[in-house]
Parts: structure tokens; C-alpha cells; sequence
């Protein structure tokens, strides 16, 4: 049986402005020991995903409005608070983007670190202490019986990151979701962080979820990747499926937009136009506005569903665009910023 | 430490657009109360000589801390250098007042890393733009002022019909494009870049890079681009500096550096940036910098990379201080045998 299962999962946001469907029906399973990736644009749903599944949720305004997300047999979703506060921050654990601001500046790193090893196991101070030093030496902090009593501050943000990281670990809990760890770092310090936690899963047999915008990020450490765009998936499968044999149109044009991959000289590939305003009901394909490829047709109706085309790759299909035709084709008459900006804007 | 030593980068402050001779940024940190011992001084910048080509986009690479941001602020003159001088087209801005130095910053304008920070929220498009422009045109009122910022907006790729609007109503992406737009305004001569895209979704860094790329050639501008991440830079700059610790270890024209690094470091940040390829990424071996760059206050002795350098350094090259040097035509690095040659070494002649 799968760690997390999770099905249909739907989370809105009740605003005055309208209803803004964040997160519009998405399913995917995770294994113990595996690592999933869910990339995509700011905006497309990846972490409001994340955040339903801890019940992170603010609500109002946001709501969960359907699914259920199985975790170990039992429903996320519906149990209790006090049975998910038992689940929270002992068998999943999460890892925010910015360390500065989910740690806190007026506690020492030892009292953050050890707070849910109290809470959830019954420890006496000073054994919790010891294991938070050898949490943090297992993260690679130099002096860490010393450091362990510091505060945020004295950190630099790739320690901070790594004291993050040993918390969300501490607890060696069967899930960690990782929401953008490495976006606000240096690419060194990324690279080090990335080593840290496919170490510790490898230590701890830990299923990760990554959150990242970065498909570089997810190349190296990714068993399976969903891609997300406007609060669904486009596109699911194995790493290798996902990056050799990308079938859908916004995952070629992602990986197209990545600035390593391209020439130098040439002008950089862009999107154009900008993500869907999911505000609004979307018909048919939510990227046909922004769509490379030729076109047979304009989809109407309701949203392509995510199909299984080979063995565990799947993609939404809107059957309208030529996905087989080379993108190159049609990249000079798509790459204008004004067009893009225009498009965006229309409202 | 060390005697001053002549710089192996070239510098003629009379003909080159922007010069920055041997240019010293150092805080310091005070004294303790009781004791009355010195603190220690922060070294962000020591001792970089550098040249900016009119017309070019010089990127500056560098870790956070290695004081790319200091050395661009110390341009800006918004920290004065404490020792060294910085020429732009000949006249020494080290040497201006502060009234004088206000006069001339028309000439020299800063993009920001992060748009919402360094826009005005309270401000409409409108106001900021207008702001700006009246800097250097201060008569331009009514129907003129609102045409050069329909047009600053088209140029940046904005609707013009937004200009009533305030910063929170655009997206990260158009929020970098009136930030841009607002340097742009005064019609500078040079634009300081700091990390201008770092805070963006990669889909959105290309679309703010064609259009700084864009920009540059088209009104002949001059660019400085700050980042951290070799593979942005490497698309947007003609020439790279890589800075360590308040130092150029590197510098070169963009593909030289990029495609034949010769320190050590360079190295490093190239394989840093992970690629998007499952396969190669599982597999392929890279260098990993161990911890963090040392504190700029105590920074090591003689070639100051050795802590990190994953080839071990001798006591000599621990204490003496390595040069700048012309290792291959117009391509410079330090000459520290340790980080250089295992560059070499490692590469087909």
C-alpha cells in the first residue's frame, strides 16, 4: 500500500473577489523511500497542495472542498485535529522556503529543536538535547554541541536551512514535504543542501515531497514528478519520463525555458503570456491561451483529465495541439514581452 | 598582509567608461563597551580593480557575502570606498561630494532584487515614473510627462494604460519591469543589476533577461549584472568577474569563463547548478564546497580560498597573497598554483 495516497484533493480560496479554485483536482501516490517532485509556476497550486495536506490551510478563506488524501490508511483530511496533531510535525514534517521567517528569532536553536521531539515521545530534556546535537551534526553543522544553543541569528541562511532541516527530521518521520528549500540560497549552498536531505532519506528510508519552480532541482533528486499548472496537473511520471519524454506542451516549454540548456546569444525562449487566473472557470486546456504548438482546434468544455498514456506516465490531453511538432517552429513568433504583457493583462 | 602591488588588469581612468582602481569598501565594527577593543573590520571589498567597457554588460558572480552588492553600492557611491578610486568617464566620483555626487547619479541607477521592496507602495506608476524623469528633465509637467511614461512603459513591455496603477496590482515579473522602467527614467549611462531576477519564477528570469539584454543594446547602456547563479550571467554578460571574499578571482570575456574556467572556484560554481537532466545528474560527479564562504571580518590569510579549495594549499600559498594575472589572452585569474593548475590539469590542452 502506498504512504500517501491522495485523491481528487480540491481547495479553494472564498475571497470577496470570487472564488479562486487554488488547487482543482489532483491525485498522486507516494511510496515509502520515494522522492516526489511537483514543479510549477508561482500561482499554479503546487504549494496550496502541500498545505492541504498538513491542513495548513488558512481557513476562512481558504476550504478544503473535496478528496481525500490516505495517509497510512487514514484520511488527512477528515480526522480530528488532535489525531493530526499527533501525525504533524512527527510522521510528516515540513520544510519551509524562507528559514528566517519559520524559525524563531527569540528562541534557541536547542528549544525549537527538541519541541517536538517533547511533544510526541516521552523524553527527558536532556537525552532530547543530545539527540538535537547529534541531529544537527548528522546535517553537517560544525560544533554542534556549542552551536546548539545559539539563536536564529547567528546563523547564516544555509545553516539556518540545515537547522530546519534536522528539525523536520528529528522526529525521523515517514514524510517530508519540502516546499522551495533551496530557492532563497546560493547555488553552493543549494547543492549542499540537496546532498544533506537525499542523505538523510537514504539514512531514514523518509518519502519526500519537493516543492520547486526549479526543474533543474528536480532532475537530480526526483523519483517521480508532477507537473502543475493553473491548480491541476498537466503532466505525471517517472523522472526520466517526465524530462526525456515530456509530452505535454507546457512541459516542453518549461524545460525549454531553462537558462543553462540555452545557447548562448540567442534570445532566451520565453512562455508567452502569463499563468491562468483561476478565479475564473477555466474551459477546456488552461494552457491553450499560451500554447506553442499548432493548433487543430480550440478546446471547449471542461478540463482535459489526466490520462495514463505508458507505464505510469501520465498527461492531460487536450487533443487540439500538435505536440509532436519540434517547438523551435514556433518560437519566433510567440517571444515578444509586449504580446505576453498584453495578453496578461487583458481583463 | 601585504604591500600594495601593481594591478595586472590594465586601467587607463581617462579613456575607459568606469574604472575602479584598487578599491577598498571596509566597515568597522566599533569597539566593545567596557574593554575598548576593536571589534574587527568587516573587509566586504578589498582591493578590486576592475574596467567597464561603454556598451558592455559585465556580470559579477559571487556567493552571498563575497561583497558583489558592497562593490556595486561602493559604484553607486552610497558607501564611500575607504581607500581607492572609481573614475566614470574620466570624472572621479571618489573624489565628489556628497551634493556633487547626488547631481551625478542620474547618470548611474540601480535595479533591485526584489521589486516590491524597492517600489514605492503607496506610489502609483504613474508617480514613481514621473518622479524619476523629473530628475533629470525637471520642467516637464502636465501631457509631456505623461507620454515619456507611456513610452517608458511600452518600452519595457507594460501596458501604458497600467500607469494608474500601484505597485501591488502587477505581477513579480511586471513589478521588475517598472522597477526597470524607473531606472531607465532619468536616461542613465550605467545600470547597476543587483540579482534583479533571483526573486523570479524561471519562466519569468527569461522573459526579464531578453528585455535587460534588449534594453542595453538598444539605448546603448552600460550594465553591470550582479547575480549568484552562473547560468543567468553566462546568458546576459560579455565579460564575467567572479568575486571571493571581496576579491576577483576570475575574470574574462563570458565564454572564456564560462567554458574554460581557471579557478578552481569558477569550477565550482559552474557544477553548482544542477542540471536538468535525470541521468547525468544521478551520476555525474561534482565539486562540493565544503560550508560556508569564511566570515569577510577574519578572512584567511594569502590566497584566500584554501579552507574551502578541495586541493590542499601550501604553507606558502596560505600566507602570500596571490595576483590577478593574465593567464590566458584577456583572461585573468589569480595566480594561486593550487586553484589554477588543478583547473588546467583536469582539462584537455
Amino acid at each position: 500500500m502506498a504512504l500517501l495516497e491522495v485523491k481528487d484533493l480540491r481547495t479553494s480560496f472564498y475571497t470577496r473577489d470570487g472564488v479562486v479554485r487554488a488547487v482543482d483536482g489532483v491525485s498522486f501516490s507516494l511510496d515509502k523511500g520515494e522522492t516526489l517532485g511537483i514543479v510549477g509556476e508561482s500561482g499554479s497550486g503546487k504549494s496550496v497542495t502541500c498545505y492541504s495536506l498538513m491542513r495548513l490551510i488558512p481557513e476562512p478563506p481558504g476550504r478544503i472542498d473535496g478528496g481525500t488524501a490516505m495517509f497510512d490508511g487514514r484520511d488527512l483530511l477528515t480526522m480530528s485535529k488532535k489525531e493530526l496533531s499527533k501525525i504533524r510535525g512527527n510522521r510528516i514534517s515540513m520544510i519551509f522556503q524562507d528559514p528566517m521567517t519559520s524559525l524563531n528569532p527569540f528562541l534557541r536553536i536547542s528549544t525549537q529543536l527538541i519541541e517536538s521531539l517533547r511533544l510526541h515521545y516521552d523524553v527527558d530534556k536532556k537525552t532530547a538535547i543530545n539527540k538535537a546535537i547529534a541531529a544537527l551534526e548528522e546535517v553537517g553543522i560544525p560544533e554542534a554541541a556549542k552551536r546548539v544553543h545559539n539563536y536564529p541569528h547567528e546563523f547564516s541562511g544555509g545553516m539556518r536551512q540545515r537547522v530546519m532541516i534536522a528539525m523536520a527530521l528529528i522526529t525521523e518521520p515517514d514524510l517530508l514535504i519540502a516546499d522551495e528549500p533551496t530557492t532563497a540560497l546560493d547555488v553552493t549552498v543549494q547543492a549542499q543542501i540537496m546532498d544533506i536531505i537525499k542523505k538523510r532519506q537514504e539514512d531514514l528510508g523518509t518519502a519526500v515531497i519537493l516543492i520547486t519552480h526549479d526543474l533543474g532541482v528536480v532532475a537530480g533528486t526526483c523519483d517521480k514528478v508532477n507537473v502543475m499548472y493553473g491548480g491541476r496537473m498537466m503532466e505525471s511520471g517517472t523522472a526520466e519520463q517526465v524530462f526525456y519524454e515530456a509530452k505535454h506542451p507546457y512541459t516542453r516549454s518549461l524545460q525549454k525555458t531553462i537558462p543553462s540548456l540555452q545557447t548562448k546569444g540567442e534570445e532566451l525562449y520565453t512562455i508567452p503570456g502569463l499563468p491562468p487566473d483561476v478565479s475564473k472557470p477555466i474551459h477546456g486546456c488552461a494552457f491553450y491561451p499560451r500554447c506553442p504548438y499548432p493548433k487543430t482546434g480550440k478546446p471547449e468544455g471542461d478540463r482535459p483529465e489526466l490520462v495514463e498514456m505508458a507505464d505510469g506516465h501520465c498527461y492531460a490531453d487536450c487533443g487540439f495541439c500538435d505536440s509532436s511538432a519540434p517547438i523551435e517552429t514556433v518560437l519566433a513568433k510567440t517571444d515578444s514581452p509586449d504580446e505576453a504583457i498584453e495578453t496578461g493583462a487583458a481583463e | 598582509m601585504s604591500e600594495h602591488v601593481e594591478p595586472a588588469v590594465p586601467v587607463d581612468p581617462q579613456n575607459d567608461f568606469l574604472v575602479l582602481d584598487d578599491v577598498h569598501t571596509h566597515f568597522d565594527m566599533g569597539k566593545t563597551l567596557l574593554t575598548r577593543e576593536s571589534k574587527g573590520v568587516v573587509k566586504a571589498v578589498d582591493g578590486v580593480t576592475l574596467t567597464v567597457r561603454e556598451g558592455e554588460i559585465l556580470g559579477l558572480v559571487g556567493e552571498s557575502g563575497c561583497g558583489k552588492s558592497t562593490l556595486s553600492r561602493t559604484v553607486m557611491q552610497l558607501i564611500r570606498p575607504t581607500s581607492g578610486r572609481i573614475f566614470l568617464e574620466g570624472k572621479e566620483l571618489s573624489a565628489l561630494s556628497d551634493t556633487e555626487i547626488r547631481k551625478e547619479r542620474i547618470n548611474f541607477q540601480m535595479i533591485f532584487q526584489d521589486p516590491y521592496a524597492s517600489l514605492n507602495p503607496r506610489m502609483t506608476v504613474l508617480d514613481t515614473l514621473s518622479e524619476a524623469i523629473r530628475t533629470r528633465h525637471p520642467n516637464v509637467k502636465g501631457d509631456a510627462l505623461r507620454a515619456r511614461v507611456a513610452e517608458l512603459l511600452r518600452t519595457v513591455g507594460l501596458n501604458p494604460n497600467q500607469m494608474k496603477r500601484y505597485p501591488h496590482e502587477f505581477s513579480g515579473g511586471q513589478r521588475q519591469r517598472v522597477a526597470i522602467a524607473r531606472a531607465l527614467a532619468p536616461e542613465p549611462k550605467l545600470i547597476i543589476a543587483d540579482e534583479p531576477v533571483s526573486a523570479l519564477d524561471v519562466s519569468i528570469q527569461s522573459q526579464i533577461l531578453n528585455l535587460l539584454k534588449r534594453l542595453t543594446r538598444e539605448m546603448g547602456l552600460t550594465m553591470i549584472f550582479i547575480s549568484h547563479d552562473l547560468s543567468v550571467v553566462r546568458y546576459i554578460a560579455d565579460r564575467i568577474a567572479v568575486m571571493y571574499l571581496g576579491r576577483i578571482l576570475e575574470l574574462g570575456e563570458a565564454s572564456d569563463v564560462v567554458d574554460h574556467p581557471l579557478h578552481i572556484y569558477t569550477r565550482a560554481l559552474m557544477s553548482a547548478i544542477p542540471r536538468p537532466d535525470p541521468t547525468s545528474e544521478k551520476t555525474r560527479s561534482r565539486i562540493v564546497l565544503q560550508g560556508d564562504p569564511p566570515s569577510p571580518m577574519n578572512p584567511p590569510e594569502g590566497c584566500n580560498f584554501w579552507p574551502r579549495s578541495p586541493i590542499e594549499h601550501d604553507e606558502r600559498m596560505k600566507h602570500e597573497e596571490p595576483i590577478l594575472t593574465e593567464i590566458r589572452p584577456n583572461h585573468f585569474a589569480t595566480n594561486c598554483p593550487f586553484c589554477v593548475q588543478a583547473a588546467a590539469e583536469t582539462e584537455p590542452a
